[in-house]
């Protein structure tokens, strides 16, 4: 077992994960990205420091409590209006987050005891994170399921995902890595031995358009996925049906040819259709949504894009 | 993949009968029962018992109504209820003059003025010849000084309702041997002892001449069903159905005397042998057993010999459910808060395991899933024993099932509950293979144990964070009762204030005194209530097929059944739990408040304390999480309960069995206990079940399931309770599916005993509670039981909606 002192931000840790690859499995959330997605639907995972969140339900309001108000170093937090709480006739007055004077020290979630004031983003060991995954061992044993590690990122915490890899399979236990594929190819050399599969984005086949809407190009993404087949590795490929980005017939057969060209490696494609669900995630952190608005692909849509797929041989699912 | 059969024409417009009829009161069992008390007081005990039978069985009205092919009736219409004056009949003298006995809102029943002229014309008799004014003579004087605990329960004066169901006589032997043979046989013991009786001969004797009066009485039940099929028969001008009514009269000749000869057969004796018992006793709770294994040989000859079709069968078997699911029985309103949906319980067992451990699910297995699923029907309810091979295809349409029919089947693990079975003498390994589950989720022998579970006057209902708070309050109850009384006295035992207890220890100690005092005392009203019960409450027509009473001579009440157990259910775990936890957290751990602060802030019902009630809500660590901090002391108390429970010993002479289930009564005894260290506030729902306080588990199935494996279940062979509720979406394909079976055996192979489930979002029950009349068949699991969710009590409704919700 390794000594590592490294530690590694976390966002969230999700037990009975059933969409992250095989069996039941539980996902761990690495904070940071170095892409930025307009489609995001996980506005926390995308800056690398922890942040502020505030959940308006739990908020009792400052009639009963407002005690982040005075904790607030900054004055960064004032009673806002009354409102009518939801589902009664009550008024409630929440709180309101000057954004710009925020520095999300935190303080004020140390005296927030319903919760509704957070730090998106905590601090763990590779030790601590495993005793936690460790406990639903018998569940993974059952379903044929295991960890998968995702983010943000993940390889953006390289070191530290290494690690948490490397700890997981010196128990074990399956281990999937999902990622952008954007980093250092060393980065992939170094955790190949220890992951099991590759949850793996291929968002665009065209480069140009891949770094005007994420922010960068893609031709390390496919160049280390070749060097995960090359290297035996198995992969997940995971396709965004984004409206009037990468839902055209040319993306997806260009897709397919790609997938094809890695042999055996690709075990699986899932197509994951764009949904508007993240908005009220970005409500938490920020104080404008950023996320794109769009109209969902209809059904018939991606339907057709999974039978293009197909026919190259690959076996599809759509989530 | 899992396909639904189509149902034919008739079983659908029996289903909409049964679904539109509202059901009426009959006055026919109470006239009987009442001229016959009143005309007979020189017959006394199991004589007067088998006797009333047999005057139920020449006179109650006999209704065949159209189309049907299995027949039985409770009453004179279709869906109507008896009344059962022996048990107690003034309750409805105290909801009429509250106002709450015509235009009930929950269960709304017909009654004709001129039946409610006669009912309260004898409510005088029985309210002085009841059992509940019988029993109500010889409660120990000591327990007026604990009256008003609202720990313990006795219902006593006007609701006494016992033997409370909850059991499984041999129907199996009924089918294979008919009434006829088991008469012989006692009148062959008769002959044996006749005039040379020494000793308890004479009540043997007793037994014998009452078993031989029922098994006439059944005898005659079935002929005149037979003379009314034949009746009907002779009228009818439909050749298709005269043909049917003339085979019918000829079953209904044959059989109760003689062994039943084809799958019809069997399941008419079946459904005449429930309708006997029903009428002898006060119905609620009995369970049919193991229905696929007594149906199975039956099925496999008629297709064997081309008697029937796997469509012709599949027919008979829904118009039996629907038959069953007819039967239903009026309460006193206070009851309908906790068991609403005109639910009887009357439970089948499926699949398991066979005598020699092999799985015996078969083709009828499959056969019942159908009709639940088919026909949307939460009576009778189901529930499925699960094994280690269970068959794949097994599990997928149980999971198909309970997906559209909430809570049906529940799934019983057979690897915890055959050894829990086997704990503390209750019963053999022949017998614990070959269990059956009564009632809601009561694990029991299946035709050879008397379990009676409700040797209280109804189902022992032991509120677990109300003797945790007599703990940490000198014994005192803060909270008025449900007659609005507050007392002043002590209703427990002497323990001092919390902020008397200079240590945690002191703290359990204190909670071990209440346990022990609290569960001694429902040791003793339950046992007390059995003394006075079995005299005059005796069970014959059970007794003459239930293993072991032919041969000891003694009926089921004075135990004579081969097994024998009493079961006592915990109400609110989580919550007890939890309220220990955060004692322990905030005033001796982490010293975040004092005693004095916590228990007043429970006694005030957290006012002004919200603070100190948002921090133990949100940041103490709750059962249910994974997390041993909490979890360790769900394993310390649900150790001291079942320990305690299972050292009693029943006036039948075998040891209690602790159970953890509440029926609904989580949400009626959350309405009567006052706030809870916990965080919960006055007259908020107790926890359900075995589960965590709803919503404080925060860290998924995993983690809840490896909380609750940490309560010690298998010395909870009464059985225990886990609902789950999962939003449809995680359930929508395959690999769902696949990944909750597994989440499902990881909890069985952890040491689990029971799970039931809910399929079903919150948005789509509060769409139902605003629109009742588009969710009209929206079957959901409440707890013990399931129900159409438009027909339960809005707190009840509320408490499902509340519960966490599982999805992706």
């Amino acid at each position: 077992m390794s000594e590592s002192i490294v530690k590694g931000k976390v966002y969230d840790i999700q037990g009975f994960s059933v969409q992250d690859g095989p069996g039941i499995r539980t996902t761990i959330f690495l904070k940071g990205c170095p892409l930025s997605c307009p489609w995001c639907h996980s506005p926390e995972s995308q800056a690398f420091r922890s942040q502020l969140s505030w959940i308006s339900m739990r908020c009792i309001g400052v009639e009963q409590c407002g005690k982040c108000i005075k904790a607030c170093p900054k004055g960064a937090i004032k009673a806002g209006n009354a409102v009518k709480k939801s589902g009664t006739d009550e008024a409630i007055s929440y709180v309101s987050i000057d954004r710009s004077l925020c520095d999300d020290c935190g303080d004020c979630t140390k005296v927030c005891y319903p919760g509704a004031l957070y730090l998106c983003g905590e601090d763990y060991t590779v030790e601590e994170l495993l005793k936690r995954v460790s406990k639903d061992i018998p569940f993974y044993d059952e379903s044929g399921g295991g960890v998968t590690v995702s983010g943000g990122e993940a390889l953006s915490q390289a070191e530290f995902t290494f690690e948490l890899l490397k700890g997981l399979k010196e128990r074990k236990i399956h281990t999937a890595l999902d990622t952008t594929g954007f980093t250092d190819p060393k980065n992939i050399q170094q955790v190949l031995p220890y992951t099991d599969l590759f949850l793996y984005d291929l968002k665009n086949m065209d480069s140009s358009q891949h770094k005007i809407v994420t922010g960068v190009p893609n031709e390390r993404i496919l160049d280390n996925a070749r060097r995960i087949a090359e290297a035996g590795g198995k992969l997940q490929i995971r396709v965004p049906i984004i409206p009037n980005f990468s839902d055209s017939e040319e993306n997806i057969r260009l897709t397919g040819e790609f997938c094809r060209s890695l042999g055996d490696a690709v075990v699986l494609i899932q197509l994951l259709p764009y949904h508007d669900l993240g908005i009220v995630k970005y409500q938490r952190i920020y104080d404008d949504v950023k996320v794109l608005k769009a109209e969902p692909p209809s059904d018939e849509k991606i339907m057709e894009l999974k039978k293009i797929l197909e026919d190259f041989g690959l076996t599809v699912t759509v989530h | 993949m899992y396909k639904l059969k189509p149902v034919s024409i008739r079983v659908l417009k029996m289903r909409e009968m049964y679904r539109n009829t509202v059901p009426k009161v009959c006055t026919a069992r109470l006239k009987i029962v009442t001229d016959f008390y009143q005309n007979n007081p020189n017959i006394t005990g199991i004589l007067k018992r088998g006797l009333v039978f047999k005057e139920i069985a020449e006179k109650t009205p006999v209704l065949i109504s159209q189309g049907e092919v299995v027949v039985g009736s409770m009453a004179a219409t279709y869906r109507g209820s008896a009344l059962f004056p022996e048990n107690d009949i003034a309750w409805m003298q105290v909801d009429y003059d509250a106002g709450k006995l015509f235009n009930r809102e929950l269960d709304p029943y017909i009654i004709e003025e001129e039946d409610w002229d006669y009912i309260k014309s004898v409510i005088p008799y029985w309210e002085k010849n009841s059992l509940s004014a019988m029993v109500d003579q010889y409660i120990p004087e000591g327990y007026f000084n604990a009256v008003g605990n609202q720990v313990t329960v006795y219902n006593g004066k006007n609701i006494c309702t016992a033997p409370v169901g909850h059991f499984c006589t041999n129907y199996d032997k009924a089918i294979r041997k008919g009434f006829g043979a088991v008469k012989a046989e006692a009148q062959a013991k008769m002959a044996e002892m006749e005039g040379h009786m020494s000793g308890n001969m004479i009540e043997q004797y007793n037994f014998y001449r009452s078993v031989v009066i029922v098994c006439d009485g059944m005898i005659t039940l079935s002929k005149r069903y037979a003379a009314e099929a034949a009746q009907q028969a002779r009228e009818c001008t439909d050749p298709a159905r005269k043909a049917e009514l003339e085979m019918m009269a000829d079953s209904l000749n044959w059989i109760m005397k003689n062994p039943a000869r084809t799958f019809y057969e069997a399941i008419q004796v079946m459904m005449l042998y429930q309708i006997g018992l029903c009428l002898h006793n006060n119905m609620h709770g009995i369970s049919f057993g193991r229905v696929d294994q007594y149906l199975s040989s039956f099925y496999e000859a008629d297709l064997a010999a081309g008697r029937t079709t796997p469509e012709k069968a599949q027919e008979i078997f829904d118009l039996f459910a629907l038959k069953v699911a007819e039967m239903n029985k009026i309460w006193f309103s206070g009851t309908t808060l906790t068991v609403t949906g005109y639910t009887v319980g009357q439970l089948m067992t499926l699949g398991g395991v066979d005598k020699d451990n092999n799985d015996a699910s078969n083709a009828v297995t499959y056969m019942m899933l159908q009709t639940a699923g088919r026909l949307l029907l939460h009576d009778p309810p189901m529930s499925l024993r699960i094994h280690k091979n269970t068959p794949a295809e097994l599990w997928e349409a149980a999971l198909e099932t309970t997906k559209i029919c909430g809570g049906v089947p529940t799934f019983e693990n057979d690897d915890v509950i055959i050894p829990a079975l086997m704990r503390n003498g209750r019963m053999d390994l022949q017998s614990a293979r070959n269990y059956t589950l009564i009632g809601c989720v009561e694990p029991a022998g299946c035709g050879d144990e008397w379990p009676a579970c409700g040797g209280s006057g109804g189902e022992a209902y032991w509120n677990m964070p109300m003797a945790v708070l007599h703990a940490i309050n000198d014994g005192h109850n803060p909270m008025a009762d449900r007659y609005g009384n507050i007392t002043e006295k002590r209703t427990g035992a002497n323990t001092g204030y919390l902020y008397e207890m200079e240590t945690f220890e002191d703290v359990l100690e204190a909670v071990k005194t209440q346990y022990q005092f609290f569960l001694e005392w429902q040791m003793t009203m339950v046992n007390m209530f059995e003394v006075v019960a079995a005299e005059h409450m005796s069970q014959p027509l059970v007794s003459c097929m239930m293993d072991g009473c032919m041969e000891s001579g003694k009926d089921v009440m004075k135990g004579g059944a081969k097994n024998n157990s009493s079961g006592v259910p915990g109400v609110g775990i989580g919550n007890a739990v939890d309220s220990l936890v955060a004692i322990k957290y905030m005033v001796y751990d982490k010293k975040l408040c004092t005693g004095k602060e916590l228990l007043d802030a429970c006694l005030t019902n957290w006012e002004g304390k919200e603070d100190l009630h948002q921090f133990i809500l949100n940041k103490v660590p709750h059962f249910g999480n994974d997390d041993e901090y909490a979890d360790e002391w769900a394993a310390w108390l649900l150790n001291l309960f079942a320990d305690i429970v299972a050292s009693f010993t029943s006036i039948r002479g075998c040891k209690f069995a602790p159970g953890l289930y509440p029926v609904a009564t989580n949400v009626l005894w959350g309405l009567l206990t006052p706030a809870t260290p916990d965080g919960r506030r006055k007259h908020e729902p107790l926890s359900d079940g075995i589960s965590p306080v709803q919503q404080l588990d925060k860290h998924g199935p995993t983690a809840l399931l490896k909380s609750v494996v940490h309560i010690p279940q298998e010395k909870y062979s009464n059985g225990t309770l886990l609902n789950m509720k999962f939003h449809p979406s995680a359930l929508s394909n395959e690999t769902g599916m696949a990944k909750l079976i597994a989440l499902m055996k990881t909890y069985f192979n952890l040491g689990g005993m029971e799970l039931q489930l809910n399929v079903i979002s919150g948005e789509t029950m509060r769409k139902a509670q605003e629109n009742p009349e588009e969710y009209k068949d929206l079957v959901v699991r409440v707890a013990g039981y399931s129900a159409y969710f438009v027909e339960l009590f809005k707190n009840c409704q509320d408490d499902l909606i509340r519960r966490t919700e599982i999805d992706l």
